[in-house]
């Protein structure tokens, strides 16, 4: 029984990490305030059930998933190219309103409030992985590789790019670098890993409906990435632990369920402000947000 | 056409209604020159109130109400106090200022949601009463109320605005806040000002909303959005351009619905943000943000 | 090699820019000069492309370059350094020159697989440019943690390494210890030995008339003057917009 809380646990973390590390490559590293990066995640999702529950692999529908959520990644980076600060997080955020819209409508699609029940548990290379303890395994890989990844993305030239443009975009362009275009891809490779995450979760709680998906599903990833220390890969390591397990003990006071959910929000915001107020650059505080 | 006529009717009670939550937020943005997010928190936890005295404790209406516009300023005054003043004494960008306020929207809306639970409420205060045939449209006699409040509270904004000193002040402080505090305008008093009156502001629109319409934990969050977006329309920095803004919104969400699945109301607003990010940032009215130019 | 003309740009009813027309040539130090809010800082904007001119048109090489955008005017050959410091405060000293060497960096792909990492080349460059300017300790330390002096240097010599043809510094040495401004002026005309084209604004005449080979000299928008030092030290319409009638 333990052990199964623990599993969940880990596969909670592992999902946020992932979750949290793409956005800081959008955020941390480019100093883009992307408060949309839950909608990456939800097309992320749906596409990874639907692809699945209509017969294709499940490895096909992990990549779609990341690749779908990369294109309108790329689409919502057309119009946004020359916003800058509080209306660049409001564009953003109208544009997860706008996705979480569709997702509530389009009910052809997705069945709308109805949900998505019934995702199957992924299987790869003739491999089921149906028990928690395997779906831990790979999403303990998945991890891994991500989190390499966007490691080696940021930690390159290519990262130090991203990197002046969160600076000082005005003299990053002085240097002859194409920011229009560095932002863009930015967005699109923080939208990509958003999906993976997407995928992740959707096999894992095997139902979904838009109520995950909400604009409040962003506090616990805005608090990680900003506690953990914006541009900082280790800090957001810590900072995923830290949120997933904090709250944990309120199950054990015994609140009921329906007051659990607004409670974590609750501590969650309060430790974002807190920290805002009195640790802005967080753990491995490096950069703070202009 | 009395549908049309119906339409512009019903876009003119959402108007007004997005109008006052506007209003409110663009009088503080004004001022203080951040997204408050969370002055959608302020409507809605306005209207539990006073559905808390009113339909719970079964407190006398007019009593309830004048609770729940209380509340509502010293909500938005403790935001400011407690909050927002200590990020200011740190010299923190607009952009922290905004992302706090997002948390204290999600904090307060939380709240709302224990204490009141996720069910849809009303406050049965006026019956449902029949509407009232004008050119062929129906209204009731609560939305005609709503109408003819909020005129009354945008001409009583207005000369407050041109009239009074601490309107003066106001419109000082937002103007350059440098210059203002030169002439012995402590702008600390004005912030605290634009919060409470925009607060108040928010607290009818959330007592109107709960008597037109449901109270659900999340109307907040949508509120708040449609009132940007109609801020935005008319031009950041202009109170009235909010309010014409606001009317535009409703209506636009009206007739839209006409041709969209009704569950798409929403969206309209989302989307017209957009639009008006992109192509006119500066709205309809707009006058010229600080640090606009790179 | 840069040649102004007819150029203006408006702020809401103020000719901040106002139908200017000037060339700056090959191999020399060009400075522009006058008072405070003259339109210095603009006509550097507007060549840079950080602001659309009005009117009027921008040569660089023969070639029309009038509101194209920052990067691309980069690209063709023109560096610079603005007024306020600009240097990647989050970034080590290193790092900030490194993005200024060449645009391999935007290569998404080839840094995924670890094919545009920094040659020995480059390392060696940037440690002979920070001895020019003796800031060789600090490569290291992030560009935050610097004085606005070393600041100063560190974005000049980013700025030269920026390839270029034209090096356009506005303000270089304003706010620097009188020491620095001196190593700062033995800098430029060790730069101007090796063929470099300078357009400097400054507002310290004596650094000006010491290192320039051209005076440009703007009142409220307009050129009032242009000629050598020596007569622009001279000329009396100079004196009047510095001094008042």
């Amino acid at each position: 029984m333990i052990e199964a809380y623990f599993i969940h646990l880990l596969i909670l973390i592992g999902i946020y990490l992932i979750l949290a590390i793409s956005l800081q490559i959008s955020m941390g590293f480019t100093g883009m305030l992307n408060l949309g990066h839950i909608a990456f995640f939800a097309i992320g999702a749906y596409t990874s059930a639907l692809l699945t529950l209509n017969g294709f692999p499940f490895w096909f529908a992990f990549l779609s998933a990341g690749i779908l959520a990369m294109i309108f990644g790329y689409i919502l980076s057309l119009p946004i190219k020359k916003l800058k600060g509080d209306y660049l997080a409001l564009a953003t955020m109208g544009f997860s309103f706008v996705i979480y819209a569709i997702l509530l409508n389009w009910t052809e699609l997705t069945r709308g409030s109805l949900g998505i029940p019934g995702i199957s548990k992924p299987s790869l290379l003739g491999f089921n992985f149906s028990s928690n303890f395997t779906f831990l395994i790979l999403t303990f890989i998945i991890c891994v590789i991500c989190y390499f990844l966007i490691r080696r993305i940021t930690h390159s030239p290519f990262g130090k790019v991203l990197e002046s443009i969160r600076d000082d975009e005005l003299a990053s362009k002085t240097l002859g670098k194409n920011t229009s275009k560095a932002k863009s891809l930015s967005l699109m490779i923080s939208a990509f890993f958003a999906g993976l995450a997407g995928s992740l979760y959707a096999h894992y709680i095997t139902y979904i409906d838009p109520s995950s998906f909400t604009i409040m599903a962003l506090i616990p990833v805005l608090c990680i990435v900003i506690i953990g220390g914006l541009a900082s890969l280790r800090g957001t390591f810590i900072a995923t632990i830290i949120i997933v397990l904090l709250p944990e003990p309120l199950r054990f006071i015994g609140f009921p369920s329906s007051i659990i959910g607004p409670m974590r929000q609750i501590i969650y915001a309060l430790l974002l402000i807190i920290i805002l107020l009195y640790k802005p650059k967080g753990i491995y505080g490096k950069v703070e947000i202009e | 056409m009395s549908l049309f006529n119906q339409l512009l009717i019903n876009g003119i009670i959402a108007g007004a209604i997005y109008a006052l939550v506007a209003s409110g937020f663009s009088l503080i943005y004004n001022a203080c020159k951040f997204i408050h997010f969370a002055h959608g928190a302020v409507v809605a936890f306005s209207a539990y109130i006073a559905y808390y005295f009113f339909s719970t404790l079964n407190i006398n209406f007019g009593f309830s109400v004048l609770f729940a516009l209380i509340f509502a300023c010293l909500l938005g005054w403790a935001m400011n106090h407690f909050v927002y003043k200590k990020f200011r004494e740190r010299k923190a960008s607009n952009s922290i200022l905004l992302i706090a306020s997002f948390g204290l929207l999600i904090l307060i809306e939380s709240l709302i949601l224990i204490l009141f639970g996720a069910d849809v409420k009303t406050i049965n205060y006026i019956e449902v009463a029949k509407g009232i045939e004008i050119f062929g449209a129906i209204i009731t006699p609560l939305q005609i109320l709503i109408v003819v409040s909020s005129a009354v509270i945008f001409i009583g904004l207005f000369l407050f605005m041109k009239k009074t000193k601490l309107g003066k002040a106001m419109r000082a402080v937002s103007n350059n806040k440098d210059v203002a505090e030169i002439v012995g305008i402590n702008s600390e008093t004005i912030y605290s000002w634009s919060f409470i009156i925009g607060s108040l502001i928010a607290g009818i629109a959330g007592i109107l909303i709960g008597l037109e319409q449901n109270l659900e934990p999340t109307m907040g969050t949508s509120l708040i959005i449609k009132g940007f977006t109609a801020a935005i329309i008319g031009g950041i920095g202009n109170v009235y351009g909010a309010i014409i803004g606001a009317l535009l919104l409703g209506l636009a969400e009206n007739f839209g619905i006409w041709y969209l699945p009704s569950g798409y109301k929403d969206a309209i607003a989302f989307i017209i943000l957009f639009i008006f990010l992109l192509f006119k940032p500066k709205g309809l009215f707009g006058t010229k943000r600080e640090g606009d130019k790179e | 090699m840069l040649k102004i003309q007819n150029l203006s740009k408006n702020f809401g009813g103020i000719k901040a820019v106002n139908n200017c027309s000037f060339e700056i040539g090959n191999g020399k130090i060009t400075a522009l000069i006058g008072p405070n809010g003259s339109g210095k800082s603009t006509i550097f904007n507007l060549i840079s492309g950080v602001l659309k001119a009005d009117s009027g048109r921008v040569l660089f090489d023969g070639k029309d370059i009038t509101n194209l955008s920052v990067d691309k005017i980069s690209n063709i050959g023109i560096s610079r350094i603005f007024q306020k410091s600009r240097l990647f405060n989050n970034l080590t000293i290193k790092e900030n020159i490194l993005l200024a060497f060449d645009n391999e960096d935007e290569k998404f792909w080839k840094s995924l697989f670890g094919l545009n990492n920094h040659t020995n080349e480059k390392e060696e460059k940037i440690k002979e440019m920070l001895k020019f300017v003796k800031m060789n300790e600090h490569e290291r330390k992030y560009a935050r943690n610097l004085s606005f002096g070393q600041k100063r240097l560190v974005e000049i010599v980013r700025a030269i390494i920026n390839p270029h043809k034209l090096l356009m510094l506005d303000e270089p040495v304003a706010g620097v210890t009188p020491l620095l401004r001196k190593e700062l002026s033995e800098v430029l005309l060790k730069l101007k030995e090796k063929g470099e084209t300078i357009f400097i604004i400054e507002h310290d005449m004596n650094f000006v008339l010491n290192i320039a080979d051209e005076v440009v000299v703007m009142d409220e928008g307009r050129i009032i003057a242009q000629g050598k030092p020596q007569q622009i030290k001279k000329n009396k319409k100079v004196l009047e917009a510095y001094l008042g009638d």
